[in-house]
């Protein structure tokens, strides 16, 4: 059978046009907060925690809450009241409101964890960086590791606290001092696994120099577990907080925190548990938010996600 | 000057050139032996050996991301193997370039088509101003048939053959005299890799590029290559213009490489024979080999009494092919 030529044409062909890409255009971040908000969980617990760190920050300005002004010291009607309308959380065994000492303490507990972060992935992201990048480097730094996370962590704060005194300084420079060794050994390991891909080759190639390429080639890929570092990092500051001021090397008496609040307020398990389990049920809030958060977020930064 | 040889301009040669790793403790391993060769300008030179043989590293030589271990690597008459002051770096990585094998492996997947591109750009500063930049990268995305409204995409919205010339515009835009094209195509799709070679050969003309072809695939090697090098083991064994390696293949080596390129022919494929190369079969009294130029241009690699039996061989396999 003869097919009838004239039924066929030849189609245009235009080389170019095969090139175009009609996908829409992709845009990290956008990808970033739109994966963060499809959980609507997610957001609840982030709407939850940015309320919280606000009230933090705030009702302790009008409260004006210090441990060491007690004007019910003497008014025994005001003293180990419980919950109600109009003392929320009840009141302590000097008759201050428990409401008002958590809040003032979850303030310090939050600027102090967040500014130790903030200080030891400052000091640790490009330490840990360079470190993962030079093997000379490398050979002496993991001597100098080796002997700073030997050091006991109780017995350095210890140290610190009779050195510099009670304070929250003193803390800052306690919770910083060695930990972000840590931070920067992590870092290490992340850089050294991506450091010899061939597209770090491609740039020496090009003659980028070493801090281009940390900053280009190696720092975008690290942004999720760098995220899901300080996401562990801020609650365990928390924690670390409570417990050295548990234990009397914290901010001492005359500073609210909520480690020096549950301390404080043990004695009274017995007789008038709600004054110890209050503030810590605040710290496990905080912590468990910040930690979902910080996870969820990790998770969306991560590009495998975004598809 | 030095760097003429038969007339022609070498613009890279490799002179005895070792090349060892460690491994473990006080072992080394030796990747490349004694590689001795000239690229002249203007050439496509191919390398081709099976995985291992050590033609990447050889490569990697030349950009300087593997140190030799012995011998010297000059480019344009300087040496540029060893410590060399940072200047003669930069003057390196200015004029010779890298094609990378695999596309997807070979191109930062956070960053956009703009700033691959311009990478180069950045770190010589080889731009007025910023408009200028941007000017010159959309000549280089031209130049390789992709189209400016790419730069603000990711890597990953490329397919494999968009990609690989993204690579190759991100090597033109330097301008360079030398290109070191590591596999450029093996890890492409068939469909486009004829694409990707015509795109080469078409820069090489304008720019006039000499490109250092490495490969595995002979029938590729055969339509790029002016001359071909075999390495195996580390050794170079054959080294001859492209038509010759294939007319009168020596070597048992690449007599064996050779048999193993497939036909697109039923009836072919079905009487070819595979030779298999049995090292055991060469000269075993231990004498010292080195590469001897049996023709004109053509190297090989012998020692004196291997040389005798090649030499019989070529005379056999001239008087065969002259009597067909």
């Amino acid at each position: 059978m003869e097919a009838d030529n004239n039924l066929f044409e030849f189609a245009d062909f235009d080389e170019l046009e095969s090139e175009h890409i009609v996908a829409p255009r992709y845009s990290y971040w956008k990808s970033v907060w739109r994966t963060f908000f499809k959980n609507k969980f997610t957001v609840g617990v982030a709407v939850l925690l940015i309320f919280i760190i606000c009230f933090a920050l705030i009702q302790p300005m009008l409260s004006g809450y210090s441990p060491i002004i007690t004007p019910n010291i003497n008014n025994a009607d005001m003293k180990f009241l419980k919950p109600s309308a109009e003392h929320i959380f009840g009141t302590d065994h000097v008759g201050n409101e428990v409401f008002d000492a958590v809040w003032a303490g979850a303030r310090n507990s939050i600027i102090i964890s967040f500014v130790c972060t903030f200080i030891n992935m400052l000091v640790g992201i490009p330490i840990g960086a360079l470190w993962g990048f030079s093997k000379k480097m490398d050979r002496w730094m993991i001597e100098v590791y080796n002997i700073i996370s030997n050091i006991p962590f109780l017995l350095l704060a210890m140290i610190l606290s009779y050195v510099l005194g009670a304070g929250m300084r003193s803390l800052i420079i306690t919770m910083t001092c060695t930990e972000w060794i840590f931070v920067a050994y992590f870092i290490r390991t992340q850089v050294m696994i991506i450091r010899d891909r061939e597209y770090n080759m491609a740039s020496k190639c090009l003659g980028t120099s070493t801090w281009t390429m940390i900053l280009r080639n190696i720092l975008p890929y690290l942004i999720s577990v760098i995220m899901t570092y300080v996401s562990r990092q801020i609650p365990s500051l928390i924690s670390y907080e409570v417990f050295l001021s548990f234990m009397g090397l914290g901010l001492g008496t005359t500073n609210a925190s909520l480690g020096q609040s549950i301390s404080m307020y043990t004695s009274y398990m017995n007789g008038y548990p709600h004054l110890f389990w209050i503030p810590v049920g605040v710290l496990a809030i905080i912590s468990i938010s910040l930690y979902i958060v910080g996870q969820r977020l990790a998770d969306a930064a991560d590009p495998r996600t975004h598809m | 000057m030095s760097n003429e040889k038969n007339g022609r301009e070498v613009i890279l040669s490799v002179k005895h050139v070792d090349i060892s790793f460690e491994v473990g403790h006080k072992k080394r391993f030796d990747a490349v032996k004694d590689a001795n060769f000239d690229i002249y300008k203007g050439e496509t030179f191919a390398l081709v050996g099976e995985s291992g043989s050590g033609k990447t590293t050889l490569g990697r030589a030349i950009l300087r991301i593997n140190p030799c271990s012995a011998g010297e690597i000059l480019f344009e008459g300087k040496r540029i193997s060893g410590k060399i002051s940072h200047e003669e770096d930069r003057n390196v990585v200015r004029n010779i370039q890298m094609i990378f094998q695999d596309p997807a492996a070979s191109l930062n997947e956070r960053a956009t088509i703009e700033y691959c591109v311009s990478e180069g750009l950045y770190n010589f500063h080889l731009y007025k101003d910023e408009a200028d930049r941007i000017a010159k990268v959309d000549r280089a995305l031209e130049s390789v048939g992709l189209l400016p409204e790419h730069k603000s995409r990711y890597p990953h919205e490329f397919s494999g053959g968009q990609r690989q010339r993204v690579g190759i515009a991100r090597a033109m835009i330097m301008d360079p005299k030398f290109i070191v094209a590591d596999e450029p195509i093996s890890a492409l799709d068939v469909s486009i890799r004829a694409q990707v070679l015509n795109l080469m050969n078409k820069l090489k003309v304008e720019k006039n590029l000499t490109y250092l072809f490495i490969a595995h695939d002979l029938s590729v090697v055969r339509f790029i290559a002016d001359r071909i090098a075999v390495i195996h083991r580390g050794e170079i064994v054959e080294i001859a213009e492209s038509e010759t390696l294939f007319e009168y293949p020596i070597h048992p080596y690449t007599v064996s490489l050779l048999s193993t390129v497939p036909m697109p022919d039923p009836i072919v494929e079905k009487s070819r024979k595979h030779i298999v190369y049995d090292p055991s079969q060469l000269d075993q009294s231990g004498e010292k080999r080195e590469l001897k130029e049996l023709r004109p241009g053509h190297f090989v690699l012998a020692n004196s009494k291997e040389f005798a039996a090649y030499e019989e061989k070529i005379t056999r396999l001239e008087k065969e092919r002259a009597g067909r």
